[in-house]
């Protein structure tokens, strides 16, 4: 169990964010933005629908081999003088960052966006180490100054207004600061340089790492990930070991559809392949390279339920479409990975335990599946997820209790018959205007914030019947 | 701490545990990646008014300025037209042997504070003083390497003579290629870069290899697109008629 449960209940969670009418609008426009610019970039590129498939069977293959590509890419690290690293855990993973941080003296960290380092709790980590950790991307450094962690996978702070950042940037920057999204960006450019300049070391996470070259790859928009893999003496990239992919070949494949299904760019800004140190002759790169491979939960799933989320690229587009995300944010989740595939994530990093709520927190209407630019069926494992939470019993009672006296009632069709009228009967004090606005004791929940539609006056089954005794001559 | 054979033998156990595997293999790899490539760039050097025209279009819908001139010895008035426009004072260059064409003197001479890298390896202290050159730099001309049509991305290889921070740390960066740096598509970029990396990769080039597709930016205030967060506001690309004879690449 590698992140803390989050201290209040799903329920508390997102009625919070839906009473939140900044995040509602922020949240609309973000996703609706992002699915319009995916739809376009797809629509100018016929091949893209091929590539898909390319791009699912390459990382499928891959993780059929996956001891031969890991030793691969080691091997092939190694031989350009790049060090790798093992983390079973979490806590691993920290310890041997740390680790390469005190051995190398290094007091200032620059950190390049790595949802990997978010999902060890790394920065306090480093904190605690008397280290300091100074996070890069535009939208982390917000976040990081605030206090708070992502949203988003891919914009993690569409939660903040520019009046918000502006009066973040007075109070922690002590710089006058107006809610300009223009002069906010100038203001963290004139900041970060210098931290860039003056860092020891940088950290990465990888979108890929190519198992025949021993390239690390990283994408991009601001330039920070080249600065922290360039400038720094030291650096350290810390990738999940799903990531790998055999060959530039198939990489050239992944790039062609990551940053269409991200922010429907046809290539983000800058995609950066890292070849291990600083060669000779090079006016920069970094002295060291050290690459941390990170299991946590993931190899356990090589043949478990959630094998298919191994092969997630990141890209966000599932939280999109959403609408579910949608409504709640990324926060309402309460873990590291927020949306469909987020709860996948934190059931594999975290234990079916901790998604005994969140594994609910889906309409399963498959725009998920549709978006993934690697077709993972999430929707068939929220399904898998549910059946597991029912049968450990970690579900709460009262739902335990309603659905199993549904299932119950739908083996037994004569029973099932009977119910209708009997529901017709039992609803009656209820029914409003033709709504169930409010029912009592625990079932309340149900219309705490929606109707419940009352038993029809003539059930399907019932007006089949007399459609059937009509039709007779 | 785990070591790699532990670490190994987890994976093997739970590969060991799978079971209702569908067939799926990786992309083919070309067998001879630059026997490929040799026939590839035959075929391009056909249609390179065609790639060109739309390495114009794509690097100009994400920000980029394309200028046109016939030989290599035009390309410092352009650069030094940059740099009047804007009012900019300095620049740092690539070696010239890396660019196919020399820039830094007649920049020099339009009166340019012009510094060239070194193509050797040079003291730690004069890495650090260029690299704080850099920083300070209005303006960093870099070569191309590869310029993918299909993207309007510049793909750049770090090197000797080559440093990583011309083209990220100035606020304003002008590449210079020719027609031998267009390919059609990132997927013949794949082709490229398995070509530079068969055999025994060059012992001084390529440790970081960089895709660029327009410059620097953002949307994480508001998704206000803002450009020149960390790298370059403006990228600039001078495509040279004649070709850039000589010119080292990849």
């Amino acid at each position: 169990m590698s992140e803390a449960a989050p201290a209040t209940p799903l329920r508390e969670r997102a009625g919070q964010a839906l009473q939140d009418t900044f995040l509602q609008q922020a949240l609309t426009i973000a996703t609706t933005k992002f699915i319009g610019l995916r739809r376009e970039a797809f629509g100018e590129f016929p091949e893209g629908e091929a590539l898909r498939d390319q791009a699912r069977a390459i990382k499928e293959a891959t993780l059929q081999r996956l001891d031969h590509w890991i030793e691969r890419l080691v091997d092939s690290i190694e031989a350009r003088g790049g060090h790798v690293h093992y983390a079973t855990s979490a806590e691993d993973a920290r310890r041997i960052v740390l680790d390469i941080a005190r051995r190398t003296g290094a007091r200032m960290v620059v950190k390049s966006k790595s949802m990997a380092t978010e999902e060890i709790h790394l920065n306090s980590a480093l904190e605690a180490a008397g280290i300091t950790p100074v996070e890069t991307d535009l939208g982390e450094y917000i976040i990081q100054l605030a206090h708070e962690r992502p949203s988003h996978i891919i914009a993690p702070a569409i939660h903040k207004t520019k009046g918000q950042v502006a009066e973040l940037f007075e109070r922690e920057l002590k710089r006058p600061a107006e809610p300009d999204p223009e002069i906010l960006t100038a203001i963290a450019r004139a900041e970060l340089r210098q931290k860039f300049l003056d860092a020891d070391m940088g950290i990465s996470g990888a979108n890929f790492a190519v198992a025949e070259t021993g390239t690390v790859v990283l994408v991009t928009n601001e330039g920070n990930g080249r600065m922290v893999t360039s400038l720094p003496r030291v650096h350290v990239a810390l990738m999940g070991v799903e990531k790998v992919v055999p060959s530039m070949t198939d990489l050239a494949v992944f790039l062609s559809i990551l940053a269409k299904s991200a922010t429907g760019q046809k290539l983000s800004v800058y995609t950066s392949l890292v070849n291990g140190p600083r060669r000779g002759g090079e006016m920069e790169g970094p002295e060291e390279f050290h690459l941390v491979l990170l299991d946590n939960g993931r190899v356990r799933q090589i043949a478990g339920p959630l094998r298919e989320s191994l092969s997630c690229l990141r890209c966000g587009a599932c939280l999109n479409v959403c609408p579910v995300y949608r409504q709640i944010g990324g926060h309402a989740y309460g873990y590291t990975y927020p949306g469909p595939i987020g709860i996948l994530l934190t059931a594999m990093l975290n234990g079916t335990e901790s998604v005994k709520d969140l594994a609910h927190a889906s309409s399963l209407c498959g725009a998920c599946a549709d978006a993934c630019p690697v077709r993972i069926d999430i929707p068939r494992m929220l399904v898998e997820l549910r059946k597991e939470v029912d049968e450990q019993r970690i579900a709460p009672w009262p739902e335990r209790v309603v659905f199993g006296a549904f299932g119950w009632l739908l083996r037994r069709p004569a029973l099932y018959r009977l119910s209708a009228p009997l529901g017709r009967l039992l609803q009656r004090p209820f029914v409003r205007a033709g709504a169930i606005r409010r029912l009592p004791l625990f079932f309340g929940q149900w219309t705490r914030t929606r109707d419940l539609p009352p038993v029809a006056a003539r059930t399907f089954q019932e007006r089949w019947a007399d459609l059937e005794r009509e039709a007779r001559p | 701490m785990t070591t790699r054979a532990e670490f190994l033998t987890r994976i093997r156990t739970e590969m060991g545990r799978t079971r209702g595997l569908f067939q799926a293999s990786p992309s083919p790899r070309p067998a001879r990646p630059r026997e490929r490539l040799e026939l590839l760039r035959r075929e391009l050097s056909e249609r390179w008014p065609e790639n060109l025209d739309r390495f114009t279009r794509e690097f100009e819908r994400v920000a980029g300025v394309l200028h046109r001139v016939r030989e290599a010895r035009e390309v410092p008035d352009v650069i030094a037209r940059i740099a009047a426009e804007r009012g900019m004072r300095s620049v740092v260059t690539w070696h010239g042997a890396a660019l196919g064409v020399d820039v830094a003197g007649p920049l020099a001479a339009r009166g340019l504070e012009t510094s060239a890298a070194p193509d050797v390896e040079v003291a730690a202290d004069e890495r650090v003083r260029r690299r704080a050159l850099a920083a300070r730099a209005d303006l960093g001309v870099t070569g191309v390497d590869l310029a993918i049509a299909e993207t309007g991305t510049l793909v750049v290889v770090s090197g000797a003579g080559r440093p990583r921070s011309t083209s990220l740390l100035p606020p304003c960066h002008v590449a210079i290629f020719d027609r031998d740096a267009l390919v059609a598509s990132l997927l013949q970029a794949g082709l490229v870069l398995e070509a530079w990396h068969e055999g025994t990769p060059p012992a001084t080039r390529g440790a970081s290899i960089n895709f660029i597709t327009g410059p620097s930016r953002t949307a994480d205030i508001e998704l206000t697109l803002t450009r020149g967060v960390h790298g370059p506001k403006e990228v600039h690309a001078v495509f040279v008629e004649q070709g850039l004879p000589g010119v080292r690449r990849g």
